[in-house]
Formats: C-alpha cells, sequence, structure tokens
C-alpha cells in the first residue's frame, strides 16, 4: 500500500525465499574505540534481505556502538559495513533508525505528520507528496488520526510509533532500533513488537533491534546475535526457527521458544561469569 | 499537573481578574505618585499632574510625537540587525566547535568593552544622523543574542542531531527547521534582555550630537532646566518601556507556544 513506486526496485531473495527490497549487509571485521578504549573488536555479522536480528548483551557491552555504527553515523576504527555490496561511509537512504530515546529524537516544535514528513523534504520532495507519504506511514502504524497533535501530546508507544512511521516514510529498507521499547509498559510493548512483525511481513524489509529483553529477542528475531566481552563481539548466532507467524500467547508458550531463549540466556551468563 | 491547568482556565476564565493581578502594582506606583507629587512646588520634582499636562502638550502640538518615532525607528533597526546577525552568527558558532575555539576569545575581548565608552568614539567616526545611533544599539545588543543562541544550540538533545544526520537533513533545512528551532527558546530570553538595552541606549546615543530624538528632548530640556518637560521626556520612556515588553511576551507566548505547552506536558 505503501510507496506504490517502489514495487518496481529489484528486489532480493532470502533463504526463505521472502522476496525483499532490503539490500544484505554484510560486517566485517568491525573494531570500534573511544580514545584508547576498545570496546568493539573483530565483529563479524550479516543481515540478509528481509530478515529481523535482535542483537542482544549487557548493559555497556557496546550494542549502540555497533548500532551507530551500523547506520554509518559513526566512523568504524577498522573493519567495514557494507550494504548492497558497497562499504557505507555516512548514513544512507535506505536505513531508517529509531533511537533508543524517542522522546528527544522528535521535534517538539512540529506536528506529527510533520515530524513524519521532515525527512522527505529533505530530499527535495514537494509538500503535498511528502505529506501524503507520511499519512500513509502513519496509517500503517495505526496513528491515522494523530497527525495534527504534536509529539508531546501522545503516550509514549504513540511517540515511538511516530518514530517508526519516520523511518518507513523516509523508504528505509532497514530498520534499526536501539532499545526500541525499552521504557515502555508491557501491553504496549507487546503491541509494538507484533507491529515489528507485521511490518516485516508486509512491506519486506530487514528490521535489527537492539534490546536488554531476551523474550522479546527470541519473539521477534529470525536470528539473535549474542554480545559480550570488552572489548565486544558475537559470542553466539542463535537462529530461531519459529515462522513468520508469531504469537504473543501461543509462540512464548512454545517449548522451542523456551528452548531458544535458555540457550540466549545461558550464553549471556556464561560470558558474564 | 491537572491543578495547575485548573488554575489556568480559571484565570482565562475571569479576564478582570488576571488583569488585576498584571497591574496592581504599577496601578499603585502612578496613583502614590499622583498624590503625593499633587500640588507640589518643588522645582525638581513637579506633580505627576503638571507632567502628564506637558506630556500631552508636547506630543499633540509639539515635536515629542515625530521624535518619539524617530526613536522607535532607530531602535527598531538596531534590533533587527543585533537579531539577524546575532542569531546566524550564534547558530554558526553553537554548531562548529572549531569555529567556537577560534573566535571564543576575541568575542568575550571585545564583549567587555562597555557600550557607553565608544558612544563619542562611534560619533565621530559615524557622523550625528542615524546611522551611529542604529550602530550602538545594534553592537551592544549583538551580544546577549548572541551568547543566549549559542547556548541554545549548544543545549540542544544530541539526539536531534543525530536524527538530522541519520536522516540526511541538508544543512539550509537543519538550521532553519532543527537548530533555530531548538535554540529559539534561548534566542527569545536573549532578545528580551536586548529590548530592554536597546531602550536605553536609544536615549543615551541622543544624548551627543542628536538635533532630534527622545534623548534629545531629555538632555535639552534638562540643559534649558525645563524641569517638567524632561519629566515628561522620562515618563514617555518609561511607558513606552513597559508597552514593549508587554508586546514583547505576547510575541514570545505566541512563537513559543509549543515549548511552554510541551514544558507542561513533560511535569
Ligand atoms: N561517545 C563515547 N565516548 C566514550 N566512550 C563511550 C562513548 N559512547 C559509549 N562509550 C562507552 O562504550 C561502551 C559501550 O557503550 P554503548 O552505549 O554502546 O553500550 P550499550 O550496550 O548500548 O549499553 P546500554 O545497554 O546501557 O544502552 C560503554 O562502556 C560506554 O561507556
Ligand atoms: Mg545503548
Amino acid at each position: 500500500m505503501i510507496r506504490p513506486k517502489l514495487q518496481t526496485v529489484k528486489t532480493h531473495e532470502n533463504g526463505d525465499g521472502v522476496a525483499s527490497k532490503a539490500p544484505p549487509m554484510v560486517v566485517r571485521d568491525l573494531s570500534k574505540s573511544y580514545g584508547s578504549i576498545e570496546v568493539i573488536s573483530g565483529l563479524n555479522m550479516h543481515v540478509d534481505p528481509g530478515e529481523i536480528i535482535c542483537i542482544v548483551g549487557p548493559s555497556g557491552v557496546g550494542k549502540t556502538t555497533l548500532l551507530r555504527s551500523l547506520s554509518g553515523l559513526m566512523p568504524p576504527t577498522s573493519g567495514s559495513v557494507s550494504v548492497g555490496g558497497k562499504v557505507i561511509t555516512q548514513p544512507l537512504e535506505e536505513i531508517g533508525i529509531v533511537f533508543q530515546d524517542y522522546r528527544g529524537s522528535l521535534m517538539p516544535w512540529m506536528r506529527t505528520l510533520e515530524n513524519v514528513a521532515f525527512p522527505l523534504q529533505g530530499r527535495g520532495i514537494g509538500k503535498a507528496e511528502r505529506e501524503q507519504r507520511a499519512q500513509e506511514c502513519l496509517d500503517t502504524v495505526g496513528l491515522s488520526d494523530a497527525g495534527q497533535k504534536y509529539p508531546w501530546e501522545l503516550s509514549g508507544g504513540m511517540q515511538q510509533r511516530v518514530a517508526i512511521a519516520r523511518a518507513l516514510a523516509y523508504d528505509a529498507h532497514i530498520l534499526l532500533m536501539d532499545e526500541p521499547f525499552g521504557s515502555l509498559d508491557a501491553q504496549t510493548r507487546l503491541g509494538l513488537e507484533d507491529l515489528v512483525l507485521d511490518l516485516r511481513s508486509r512491506l519486506k524489509i530487514s528490521v535489527i533491534v537492539v534490546t536488554h529483553d531476551i523474550d522479546e529477542a527470541v519473539y521477534l528475531a529470525d536470528r539473535v546475535v549474542v554480545l559480550a566481552g570488552k572489548p565486544a563481539s558475537v559470542v553466539d548466532n542463535v537462529d530461531v526457527d519459529l515462522g513468520m507467524n508469531r504469537d504473543q500467547i501461543k509462540t512464548k508458550s512454545d517449548p522451542r521458544f523456551v528452548e531458544y531463549r535458555n540457550r540466549v540466556l545461558s550464553e549471556i551468563m556464561r560470558v558474564r561469569d | 499537573m491537572t491543578a495547575d491547568s485548573n488554575r489556568k482556565r480559571l484565570w482565562r476564565a475571569s479576564p478582570g481578574l488576571s488583569l488585576i493581578q498584571a497591574w496592581w502594582l504599577p496601578i499603585i506606583c502612578i496613583l502614590a505618585w499622583w498624590f503625593l507629587s499633587a500640588g507640589s512646588k518643588s522645582f525638581y520634582f513637579p506633580s505627576l499632574e503638571t507632567i502628564l499636562a506637558v506630556l500631552w502638550r508636547d506630543l499633540t502640538e509639539g515635536p515629542l510625537l515625530s521624535y518619539m518615532w524617530i526613536s522607535l525607528a532607530n531602535m527598531a533597526a538596531g534590533l533587527v540587525i543585533s537579531i539577524v546577525l546575532g542569531v546566524a552568527f550564534g547558530l554558526l558558532i553553537g554548531e562548529f566547535g572549531q569555529l567556537r575555539d577560534a573566535l571564543m576569545p576575541m568575542l568575550n575581548f571585545l564583549r567587555s568593552v562597555p557600550p557607553a565608552a565608544i558612544v563619542p568614539l562611534v560619533i565621530v567616526a559615524l557622523g550625528t544622523d542615524a546611522a551611529p545611533k542604529i550602530f550602538i544599539i545594534a553592537l551592544t545588543c549583538f551580544w546577549p543574542i548572541l551568547l543566549n543562541t549559542i547556548d541554545g544550540v549548544r543545549g540542544m538533545t544530541p539526539q536531534l542531531r543525530d536524527t538530522a544526520s541519520a536522516f540526511k537533513i541538508p544543512y539550509s533545512l537543519y538550521f532553519r527547521r532543527v537548530l533555530l528551532m531548538a535554540a529559539l527558546p534561548q534566542i527569545m530570553a536573549g532578545i528580551r534582555i536586548a529590548v530592554a538595552v536597546a531602550l536605553v541606549l536609544m536615549v543615551i546615543g541622543e544624548f551627543f550630537g542628536a538635533s532630534e530624538g527622545l534623548g534629545f528632548y531629555i538632555n535639552e530640556n534638562k540643559q534649558r532646566f525645563a524641569m517638567t518637560e524632561t519629566w515628561a521626556g522620562t515618563v514617555l520612556i518609561g511607558f513606552l518601556g513597559y508597552l514593549l515588553s508587554a508586546i514583547f511576551v505576547k510575541i514570545e507566548a505566541f512563537a513559543l507556544s509549543w515549548y511552554f505547552q510541551s514544558e507542561n506536558a513533560n511535569d
């Protein structure tokens, strides 16, 4: 429904045969130091088109640092991030970001619709077209009626959906989310988890979610990437084979879900000791 | 927060009450002045009644009204120049650390020169028409606006900067729609200071080498020992100051309505 033009973009096939317009992302030997302190060392990972990857790890391990490197906001100290075969050196139009602190990333002087449309203005898209696209993306995240409200008039969960809509309006084929639901109540959080699954299956985008919450990681992910160590690197890749259609109650009581969760948890515990 | 908004609704519901709230002190002062000075025979302290009578006479029959417009026009020109330059340089200096490091020592030095001290110099350099008066107002008002704008930019949440770069917002748009707006509350605080300063400098600037304007009117009458006229000019300036700050509060409330409301929402 959104972005009809994009249907013509060449698509990529991933292992499950999902036709996705997202380019593959490959991280090679990525290291990042702040001054003399190395936070990430020799990290390798890849994101196939249409995949949901969850990155888990203890607080302070370097998850935000990794995500900022993936987004092109921060150059790695060494190694590379490539998208569709090209090494990125700056933020790309294919990548949309939803920040950890949604309150701080929406502009309080713009109404919701303007906030969502603003990145399109930067691309020189006319007012009518960008507002129409913004409205479509607000519809997609279930906020059809919030366009004329200011962000601070919305609840936390609604603000986070606005941030997601903004990334979608931008044409993001790869969505990066940094602890997107960390500060929300449980019910809102579950709703937004399902929204992410739904967006992936409708829009065929790739999603990379950083989270503290292991249940959330296993519920969302096709693959959970466990980060640990100082400096951090990938200590485990857990393929979560729970299919495309997940349900908060059924999936989470599936014995395989419990098994995956225990595996991720024990991996984190093992490295912490 | 609900108690607060209830109180606000109450005030809005009764405009008479809020008028009294805003005006009681000036009204009491004016009444006290009026009655205490009534029938005064003092040469230096004429009664308020005679002051107002002279003020009215010079406004309607004398040159005072045209002087007032001349002075206000100079002040407006000086303020506009200082706002444009102060905000533009403030945004640039606030945003670019290297620019800040290069310029701040020099700016701090220049800022410490007291404006009144350069008035005679500027008149020598720029002559006695409007230019030096506008220059002095613009130069002095430039500082509070510049420094407040820099602070406003520095105080912007870093997520907004990240958001702008992640979504590749071009600089022109970023400066207008992100930086400027984020700094606007601070900028308005700077302009508020500038308006008060501009009024003072408007008067001082016309004490020297002027042949028209409110400062000229006061100074000339003082030299003729026409105390009532001197008082009338002073009262008029006091009134203008009050009016300007009232107008400014309205403009600020309009320009920053999103800010005041969001501050309330976050409490
Ligand atoms: N700009 C910076 N300068 C110096 N050190 C930094 C900077 N940003 C992060 N660090 C350090 O790098 C490490 C990793 O930080 P990062 O924010 O990536 O962790 P995180 O995994 O996202 O943590 P959390 O789960 O709490 O969000 C921390 O030790 C942090 O102190
Ligand atoms: Mg983090």
